[in-house]
């Protein structure tokens, strides 16, 4: 045993790590990799060796499919730090189709993606990026002549399971927000009942891409989900219990508007419009683009990205609450109660005095004894 | 013979794009740019606060991230009048030079590439004859025999599991592939650096907001990120270091990677010089205010347009003049489809019209594209790091000039050799060495602002509603990696009552418009030779010079459109 | 004569002034939740954090008081029955409730005589409980949120996949302004009736006396 005393935790078979190194992969990058995942999964770190085990051998097949996207979701994979972007497609996965980085391109590319499916069918893992639409027949987005819809629904069938990249993928995202113009669905509404993991939030965070990735690899099933199909390794919490400014929000320090003394300082966002009290994601403790930040720590309010229908919900996103239907930009919920209250009063009031001037409307007037 | 090739999709692009061109004679001579996808996003616009706007159309593009919302709050800020704080014009000149260094980066290396670079040719290379190259041409580090072969034995370690992932099926060993083993170990090598480089130097955007892709911290009326030196939880000394650091970093991967590179590559592909020019109109908005006065007489990247390729006669540019058509896009205009229209009254109505997938070929007499086509004064206009690297020559902008002066020198070619595809190619490192080394210069005004106290970086004049007019309009302008972006927003009653945005890519890859006349994609593809239709590694080379951002596809027709030939994976 | 009849029994009085003293401070701490209009000067201070105890302390004590109230309505008198909140069940109930009506909306000059709720009044009420349950429930659906798995959560974790958060948040927020506007109605409509029935509707809620003349019912 090593005098490192990462090596010594980490526990992984000499000869995984020897063939490891044969295809030139740094050993320490690779327990380090191996035991920053089994963190990121939550799991103790006797399992190591079996989430090192796993991602040894296994460069899974991979598809790597884009409909109603905008390629963020590619992107922030391409930002991948733990493990690297070059190391998860040269070492550990084997990334048979993605439209953003592969070499070939039209009908080579297709084909690629046909010949993957067939030859992994039951044994790949499919990765979508955008929204499907259902509308003119599918004819809102094509690939290779083909719907989107119909591509969806065989690569999903065929494949060991699914992962949602991002909130279209997930639930619909942008193209879905009100009033949906192409009748933007997401995977689980196209092939329901698959088995189909979501990982929502524009775009989607890397570390949380891999998280799961070795989680499949290594148990061989999809991490424990919550109702909305979202691992709770990363959506078991709210942005609010987890953040760094928690304390200022129940001390009562509040940024009134950006750039005042307050936002300066670090206070709680709430005021401005943050959405963290109302989301379910792991950025305060992964943050992005290898930890360097992430909303709220550079100034900016959550606006609530991987909850379903966030363009609807949470916006507008300067705002405490959605905007009331049927009232315009100007009235918020409060202002609307005022009114009401003070419309109740005045109408009472009003009532109240023309009462007064009623007569003969009380009752028990002959009881009525008038005392001096 | 005439013949008819497809190839859909274009890979190592944005989006989905699909062209469809007729050979003759072993060279096109039509084509026709489609995009396939359509998300409706300015119809989702309407009726929203117009302070949210720039969430949504940065959603746009997650590849040229960050762009959309600075035209969206440009637009806002012009409609309602606001001035922002000058730490709010660094900030934001810094995010955007850094994005498009970035992004040009990732262009060269992973999207356009392998287009030049022939991955499997490279496993032949000698390790010690490579860095002997290498060592020529820069004095980039990484550059021993050790090192390459150190690459050349990951690479076939990677080959030899048989298992090429990304790199399976594509046209390696095409004749149009003209670089020895050791320049494309080089590029391989140099493929895998900027894989790590990218993600290291964009943390900037994370720094200065929150993450990338999609930032978010642009704000109508300045930048959500607080500066205050004495604030752990603002921008203060300690975080200006780091940008300082990524900053160098990056301009030291462009100097002596990059354009090194670039020159290496490029004499091989010399005849590409004369290949892919296109419409020869140019237009750029410009771009990177080096001051707050108003107009536009301060942008680093001048305002401009080229018309017939006269390099000596910049012309001024006026939005007005800028009209969009449906005539072959998949839209309907109440005005009907030769109609022309303004983007302030732009109409976003779609209608699908093409065939019902799934189909072989698109009806390219008619519509066949998700792209309006917009026009100049009726004239199809191309833009890019190109049109904004020409006015800026035109113009002599020194900093433009002398980079440009030292590739055409390097390569021994004449200003002439810009209207290509290479030419496209050379500009954009051009561009991005300009903004690599002048990056640093607005860090050091930011610094120096927050020596002097000047912390403002949000003006909340207008930030609440009840402040604005009844009725408003606005342009946001922006130079994004790809070109001149344009936003234009109509708000009544303080909700968006129309968006429309006119994006690189539209000028780029739009469809014919009434007159017939192709647009940039269409235009610059014909006379390009295609060796072997089978695989038309041509077609991608022009279509990438021009950094796509849109999803599409490719198809290739004969002449008279009966004898049909797919072109299929070997 | 006029008798002296126990109509509001203790529970129903106590339950009465739980829930008004738990509407105040419950309207109070919430406005403050959903808009911080008191910032503190020192991280030190905890007022969000006494806010939200209060808030929800107050929303279990508003829990247990309107449970006891609907339990109560199957084990009190007449009055406090679930019974008295569907007047127009009955033909009585209908036609009084037109009385009323008309009375207030100056149309008919006759009260209708109750020893307990007016129709209108106890049709109201059916509304205001349905508004307090619904206000329970989207409340401890928001605060489960903060336990995923836990009790609440478990127990109504379903809304928020179904409705969402924020359109509860919303509606929480929109009835408590409901509310709101049925405290100045009720508040004027026990004034107006005390001082036209003459038989005690406001002392009536403190002690649980009415006074009331048979013939006249």
């Amino acid at each position: 045993m090593s005098s490192d005393p990462i090596l010594n935790l980490a526990a992984i078979p000499e000869e995984i790590l020897t063939r490891v190194e044969a295809r030139g992969i740094s050993r320490r990058d690779f327990i380090k990799f191996c035991t920053m995942t089994t963190a990121a999964l939550a799991l103790p770190v006797t399992m190591v060796g079996k989430v090192a085990a796993a991602v040894a051998d296994a460069r899974v097949p991979v598809i790597w499919v884009e409909y109603q996207s905008c390629s963020g979701d590619s992107e922030a994979f391409l930002r991948a730090n733990q493990p690297t972007a070059a190391e998860l497609i040269l070492d550990l996965i084997s990334l048979e189709y993605a439209e953003v980085v592969m070499a070939a391109a039209g009908h080579q590319a297709e084909a690629a993606k046909k010949q993957a499916m067939e030859k992994y069918q039951g044994k790949y893992i499919l990765v979508v990026e955008g929204s499907v639409p259902s509308g003119a027949d599918g004819a809102y987005c094509t690939i290779g002549g083909e719907s989107a819809l119909e591509g969806c629904r065989k690569l999903v069938k065929n494949a060991a399971a699914t992962i949602c990249v991002g909130t279209c993928a997930s639930f619909g995202g942008i193209p879905a927000a009100a009033p949906n113009p192409t009748g933007a669905l997401s995977v689980m509404e196209v092939v329901p009942g698959a088995p189909i993991v979501n990982l929502p939030g524009c775009p989607v965070n890397a570390e949380n891409l891999t998280a799961t990735i070795v989680h499949v690899l290594t148990f061989g099933k999809l991490p424990a989900t919550d109702g909305l199909g979202r691992p709770k390794f990363a959506y078991g919490k709210r942005i609010h219990d987890n953040c760094e400014r928690r304390s200022h929000f129940d001390a009562g320090q509040y940024a009134q508007s950006f750039g005042d003394p307050g936002h300066r300082q670090g206070h709680c966002l709430y005021q401005l419009g943050c959405k963290g009290p109302e989301t379910f994601h792991n950025c305060p403790t992964i943050r992005y683009n290898e930890g360097t930040s992430w909303p709220i720590m550079s100034g900016h309010g959550c606006i609530g990205c991987s909850e379903p229908g966030f363009w609807d919900t949470m916006s507008p996103f300067y705002r405490r609450l959605p905007k009331v239907p049927g009232f315009g930009i100007e009235d918020t919920a409060d202002k609307i109660g005022i009114g009401l209250a003070a419309a109740t009063a005045v109408a009472f009031g009003l009532h109240g005095v023309a009462s007064c001037f009623r007569k003969h409307d009380a009752m028990e007037e002959d009881k009525v004894v008038k005392e001096d | 013979m005439a013949q008819r090739i497809a190839v859909d999709p274009i890979t190592r692009i944005e989006g989905h794009l699909r062209i469809e061109a007729r050979l003759d004679g072993g060279k096109i001579a039509e084509a026709w740019s489609s995009s396939t996808a359509f998300r409706g996003i300015e119809t989702i616009l309407k009726g929203r606060d117009p302070r949210d706007a720039h969430h949504f159309t940065q959603r746009f593009c997650g590849v040229c991230t960050t762009v959309h919302s600075m035209a969206s709050i440009r637009a806002v800020e012009d409609a309602l009048k606001i001035q922002i704080p000058d730490n709010a014009r660094l900030i934001r000149n810094l995010i955007m030079g850094i994005q498009n260094v970035q992004d040009h980066v990732i262009h060269f290396y992973h999207l356009h590439a392998l287009d030049w670079v022939d991955i499997v040719s490279a496993l032949k290379a000698d390790p010690a004859k490579t860095a002997q190259i290498a060592q020529s041409i820069s004095d980039w580090p990484n550059s021993s025999p050790e090192y390459f072969q150190q690459v050349r034995d990951r690479i076939a370690a990677f080959a030899g599991t048989g298992r090429l992932g990304p790199f399976q099926n594509a046209y390696w060993g095409h004749p149009a592939y003209k670089l020895p083993p050791e320049v494309n170990l080089i590029g391989v090598a140099h493929y895998l650096e900027a894989l790590e480089w990218q993600k290291d130097v964009i943390r900037i955007h994370a720094i200065l907001g929150s993450k990338n892709p999609h930032p978010q911290t642009f704000l109508v009326g300045g930048m959500a990120i607080p500066v205050d030196p004495d604030s752990q939880n603002a921008l203060n000394a300690d975080k200006i270091a780091l940008i300082r650091k990524l900053l160098r970093k990056a301009r030291a991967f462009v100097e002596q990677v990059y354009i090194p590179d670039l020159l290496a590559v490029a004499p091989a592909y010399l005849d590409w010089a004369g290949i892919g020019g296109g419409t020869g109109n140019y237009l750029s908005y410009g771009d990177f205010p080096m001051d707050n006065s108003p107009g536009t007489g301060s942008l680093f990247f001048p305002r401009g347009i080229i018309m017939g390729k006269d390099l000596a006669n910049v012309q001024p540019m006026d939005e007005k003049k800028i009209s969009e058509y449906v005539t072959h896009s998949w839209y309907s205009y109440s005005k009907g489809d030769n109609a022309g229209l303004h983007p302030y009254d732009g109409e976003t109505s779609h209608k699908y019209t093409g065939p019902r997938p799934p189909y072989e070929f698109l009806d390219t007499d008619g519509k066949y594209s998700w792209v309006k086509s917009p026009r100049y004064l009726d004239q199809p206009m191309e833009v890019g790091p190109l049109a904004r690297v020409l006015v800026a020559y035109g113009k002599g902008v020194p900093e433009v000039k002398a980079a440009v002066d030292f590739v055409l020198g390097k390569l021994g070619a004449p200003a002439s050799a810009l209207f290509s595809t290479l030419g496209r190619t050379a500009a954009r490192g051009v561009d991005c060495l300009v903004l690599a080394q002048k990056n640093e210069q607005w860090l050091d005004q930011l610094a120096n602002n927050m020596g002097r106290g000047i912390y403002e970086t949000f003006n909340k004049e207008k930030w609440d509603p009840s402040t604005w007019p009844r009725e408003a309009q606005g342009f946001g302008y922006h130079e994004a990696p790809r070109g001149a972006l344009g936003h234009w927003i109509r708000i009544e009653h303080g909700q968006i009552a129309n968006y429309q945005a006119v994006v690189p890519s539209t000028w780029n890859a739009g469809p014919r418009d009434p007159k017939g006349q192709p647009g940039p994609y269409e235009a610059a593809l014909v006379g390009t030779p295609i060796a072997d239709p089978q695989k038309p590694l041509e077609i991608l080379r022009t279509i990438h010079s021009f950094d796509p951002c849109l999803a599409c596809a490719v198809h290739v027709l004969d002449g008279t459109g009966t004898e049909i030939v797919k072109v299929r994976a070997l | 004569m006029l008798e002296i009849r126990y109509t509001w029994e203790w529970p129903v009085r106590i339950t009465h002034w739980v829930n008004v003293l738990c509407m105040i401070l419950l309207a109070i701490t919430g406005v403050y939740i959903g808009n911080p209009f008191m910032t503190a000067s020192e991280t030190s201070q905890y007022i969000m954090g006494w806010m939200r105890f209060l808030h929800f302390s107050f929303a279990y004590l508003f829990l247990v008081s309107v449970a006891s109230r609907i339990l109560w309505m199957f084990i009190g008198n007449h009055h406090a029955s679930w019974r008295a909140f569907f007047p127009w069940l009955t033909e009585d109930g209908r036609r009084n409730f037109i009385k009323m009506f008309r009375y207030y909306t100056f149309t008919g000059k006759q009260i209708s005589y109750e020893v307990g709720h007016n129709p209108v009044a106890a049709t109201a009420y059916l509304g205001i409980f349905c508004l307090f349950l619904f206000q329970i429930v989207s409340g401890f659906t928001l605060y489960g949120q903060m336990a995923p798995g836990g009790f609440w959560n478990s127990l109504t974790g379903w809304l928020l996949t179904l409705i969402g958060s924020q359109w509860l948040r919303l509606a929480h927020h929109g009835v408590m302004w409901l509310l709101a506007g049925f405290f100045i109605n009720h508040v004027y409509s026990g004034w107006l009736m005390d001082v036209k029935e003459r038989n005690g509707t406001m002392s009536g809620i403190f002690s649980g006396y009415r006074f009331i003349e048979p013939k006249d019912l």
